[in-house]
C-alpha cells in the first residue's frame, strides 16, 4: 500500500495507563463479534484515537483482547492506510488526489497546501499542528475537490477555503 | 426527475433520527413482513423484480440468496458492504448518513429472508459522519425493539453490528471485505468455495451492496411488478447515479435504469462545464472502460452499458472536458490502482507498480511511442490471471485509455511537451519526484 507514514525513530512513549482506561470498552468490543480475532480493526482504531499512532505495545494490547498474534496485529497496521505507525499532526490532512478532484483542480490545490504548510505527502509541521496524507478517492466526488481534515470532509475547495479551514484549526 | 424513492430522505432535515424518519413510513413494511411472510416469498419477490446488486457486479440479488443451502447447521449471515471507494462513487454515503433507518429497514427484510439473525455493516473508515449517523440509528432501533432478541415482537431475533473499515480500496470486494471483517489483512479469496456456502466465519453468508438492500423495503411495499416497470428489462427499479468532473451540475440523481447517459449529463447534470466540447466519459467508476464523446448514446443499465464494451459498475460516471489530457487522466487512474492493489498476486503487484512507472516516464515527458506497446502487454498479462477482478479493472484503463486516444497519447511522448508539464508540476508543489 502507498502511504504509510515513517517508521518512528524515537522511543515509544509508555501507553500503558491511557491502554489500561480502555480495557472496559474493549471488552464490550470483543463480545459484540462472534469470534474475538474479528475485533482486531476495531481495538486499533480505540487505541490509536486514544494514543494518537500505533506502537508495538499497542499491537501486543490489541493481540490479548483479539486473541491473535503480535505480529497478525502488526501485519493489520502495515496494510490499511488509516493507521499510523508514527505520530501525525494534532489535524491530520487526507487530500485527494483521484480523478473527479484532479478534474476540479486539485493537483494546484495540493500544491498550495504543501508550499503553505512546507511538508511533503507524508510530512508533518515542526509544530506537530498538521500533517499530510495524498489520499485515493475519499468518494464525495459530487463534491470536488475534496479533503479530509482529521474526521471531517471539506468540500468544493478553492486555495481561499483552505486557507480558511486550515488557519481556523487550533 | 422521476419519483424519488431511495432518496426521498436525502433532503429532509434530521432524516437519519427515528423520530423524522418513522413518521415518514420508516419500518411500516418490515413490521408486515415479518412474521406474516414466508422467508421464501419474501425472497421470491425479490427475484421477481429484477433487482441487481447495485455494488457494480449486476448480480441477481434473489437468485445470490438461494444459493444459501437450505439445511445448514451453522448460522448463516447477511454481511452489507458500505466499503464505498470505487472513485467517481458517491451515493451510499447519502444512504448511510441520510437514511440509515431505511438500510436497517432493508436488512430486517433481507436477513429474515435467508435466515438470518446476525448482519454486519462494513462501512470505510473515512465515513466518520457516515458512521456516526449509522451506530446512533442501530441504537435507536435496539432501544425500540426493532433489533434485538425479538423484532417488534415477532419472536425473531436480529443482531446488527456496524464495524469500520480502515483505509484500503481493496476491502470493497465481497471476499477481502471478510477477510477484514474477520479482522485480517484484506486479501481476497480464491472462489469458489462462494461465500453463501463458506463466507464470515466459515459460515453461509451473503454479501450485498448498500443501495441494494435499501431497494428491498420499497419492493416488498410496492411489489415485484411496481420495481421491475420503474427499470428497463431485466434491470428492475431506479439507481442512484454519481455524476462528477466537468458537468455544470455535479451530483447523485435517482433515476430510471436505462437512463440515456446522454441525458444524465446533458438534461440532469446540466451539460458540460462553460459549455465546452465534451472529450470522453467514465460511465461506472474509474475501474469502466472510458467512452468517447461519441459514444454516450448508451443506455445506463448492466447490459446497455456491456454492450457498448464497458459496464454500469458502481453508476459513477466522471465527465472530461475537451481541455483533458488523456495521458494526465492515465497517469492518476494507475496512481491508484498501483496504490491499492494488496500485493497479493504477482501479475497485479508487480503489474500495477510498473504501468504506473512507465505512465509516470510518459506524462513527465521521458517516455517512448515503444511504452505505449508495453502498457497494453501489462494490461494483457494481468487481466483473468489473478484471484479478483481487480488486476482486470486495473487492465481496463489503460487499455480503452490508450486504444481510444492512441493519436493523442503518440503527440504527447514525440511533441515532449512532458517535460514542460513536469516542470510546471514541479513549480507548483504538486509532484516531488
Amino acid at each position: 500500500m502507498g502511504y504509510k507514514g515513517k517508521a518512528c525513530d524515537k522511543p515509544a512513549p509508555d501507553f500503558s495507563s491511557k491502554l489500561k482506561a480502555l480495557d472496559a470498552q474493549a471488552e464490550l468490543i470483543v463480545a459484540k463479534y462472534d469470534q474475538k480475532s474479528a475485533a482486531t480493526l476495531t481495538l486499533l482504531h480505540l487505541a490509536q484515537d486514544a494514543c494518537g499512532y500505533v506502537t508495538p505495545e499497542i499491537e501486543q494490547w490489541v493481540a490479548r483482547w483479539a486473541d491473535v498474534t503480535p505480529v497478525h496485529v502488526h501485519g493489520v497496521v502495515t496494510f490499511y492506510s488509516m493507521y499510523h505507525q508514527a505520530p501525525v499532526g494534532r489535524h491530520h490532512i487526507r487530500f485527494c488526489t483521484t480523478t473527479s478532484c484532479v478534474l476540479n483542480g486539485s493537483e494546484d490545490l495540493l500544491g498550495h497546501v504543501k508550499k503553505k504548510l512546507g511538508i511533503q505527502n507524508g510530512g508533518v509541521t515542526p509544530d506537530g499542528k498538521y500533517s499530510l496524507e495524498e489520499s485515493e478517492c475519499l468518494c464525495a466526488c459530487d463534491q470536488a475537490p475534496v479533503m479530509q481534515v482529521g474526521d471531517d470532509y471539506h468540500s468544493q475547495l478553492t486555495a481561499k477555503k483552505i486557507d480558511r479551514i486550515l488557519d481556523g484549526l487550533k | 426527475m422521476s419519483e424519488a424513492i431511495l432518496s426521498r430522505n436525502f433532503n429532509i432535515p434530521d432524516a437519519h433520527k427515528l423520530s423524522v424518519a418513522e413518521p415518514r413510513g420508516a419500518y411500516e413494511t418490515a413490521r408486515k413482513v415479518i412474521g406474516a411472510l414466508k422467508p421464501e416469498e419474501v425472497t421470491n419477490t425479490v427475484l421477481a423484480s429484477n433487482l441487481r446488486g447495485l455494488g457494480g457486479a449486476g448480480f441477481p440479488t434473489g437468485k445470490k440468496w438461494q444459493f444459501i443451502p437450505k439445511d445448514s447447521k451453522k448460522p448463516v449471515y447477511l454481511v452489507i458492504n458500505a466499503d464505498e471507494g470505487e472513485p467517481g462513487t458517491c451515493k451510499d454515503r447519502y444512504i448511510l448518513e441520510k437514511d440509515p433507518h431505511q438500510l436497517i429497514e432493508g436488512i430486517l427484510i433481507s436477513a429474515y429472508a435467508i435466515g438470518s439473525h446476525k448482519a454486519y455493516i462494513y462501512i470505510r473508515g473515512e465515513y466518520v459522519l457516515p458512521y456516526r449517523n449509522l451506530q446512533s440509528a442501530v441504537d435507536e432501533a435496539y432501544a425500540k425493539g426493532y433489533l434485538g432478541k425479538s423484532v417488534f415482537g415477532s419472536g425473531y431475533a436480529m443482531d446488527l453490528v456496524v464495524h469500520r473499515g480502515a483505509g484500503a480500496y481493496i476491502c470493497g470486494e465481497e471476499t477481502s471485505l471478510l477477510n477484514s471483517l474477520e479482522g485480517k489483512r484484506g486479501y481476497p479469496r480464491l472462489k469458489p468455495p462462494f461465500p453463501a456456502i463458506v463466507g464470515l466465519f466459515g459460515c453461509p453468508t451473503i454479501i450485498n451492496n448498500v443501495e441494494t438492500i435499501a431497494c428491498v423495503p420499497h419492493i416488498l411495499k410496492n411489489g415485484a411488478a411496481w420495481f421491475t416497470a420503474l427499470g428497463s428489462p431485466g434491470n428492475g427499479g431506479t439507481h442512484l447515479f454519481s455524476v462528477s468532473g466537468h458537468v455544470e451540475k455535479p451530483g447523485v440523481y435517482e433515476l430510471p435504469m436505462g437512463v440515456p447517459l446522454r441525458d444524465l449529463i446533458y438534461k440532469y447534470a446540466g451539460g458540460v462545464k462553460g459549455g465546452r466540447a465534451l472529450k470522453a466519459v467514465i460511465p461506472g467508476g474509474m475501474s469502466a472502460k472510458i467512452l468517447k464523446a461519441d459514444e454516450i448514446d448508451v443506455k445506463m443499465d448492466y447490459d446497455g452499458l456491456k454492450a457498448a464494451g464497458t459496464m454500469l459498475g458502481s453508476a459513477g460516471v466522471m465527465v472530461m472536458d475537451e481541455t483533458v489530457c488523456m495521458v494526465k487522466m492515465l497517469y492518476y487512474a494507475t496512481k491508484f490502482f498501483s496504490h491499492e492493489s494488496c500485493g497479493q498476486c504477482s501479475p497485479c503487484r508487480e503489474g500495477t507498480g510498473w504501468a504506473h512507472k512507465l505512465v509516470t516516464r510518459i506524462y513527465r515527458g521521458e517516455g517512448s511511442v515503444k511504452d505505449l506497446d508495453t502498457l497494453l502487454t501489462i494490461a494483457r498479462n494481468m487481466e483473468g490471471r489473478t484471484i479478483c477482478v481487480f488486476a482486470d479493472a486495473a487492465a481496463w484503463p489503460i487499455q480503452s485509455y490508450i486504444t481510444k486516444f492512441r493519436a493523442e497519447f503518440e503527440d504527447y511522448i514525440v511533441s515532449g511537451r512532458g517535460k514542460a508539464v513536469a516542470a510546471e508540476l514541479e513549480a507548483a508543489g504538486a509532484h516531488a519526484h
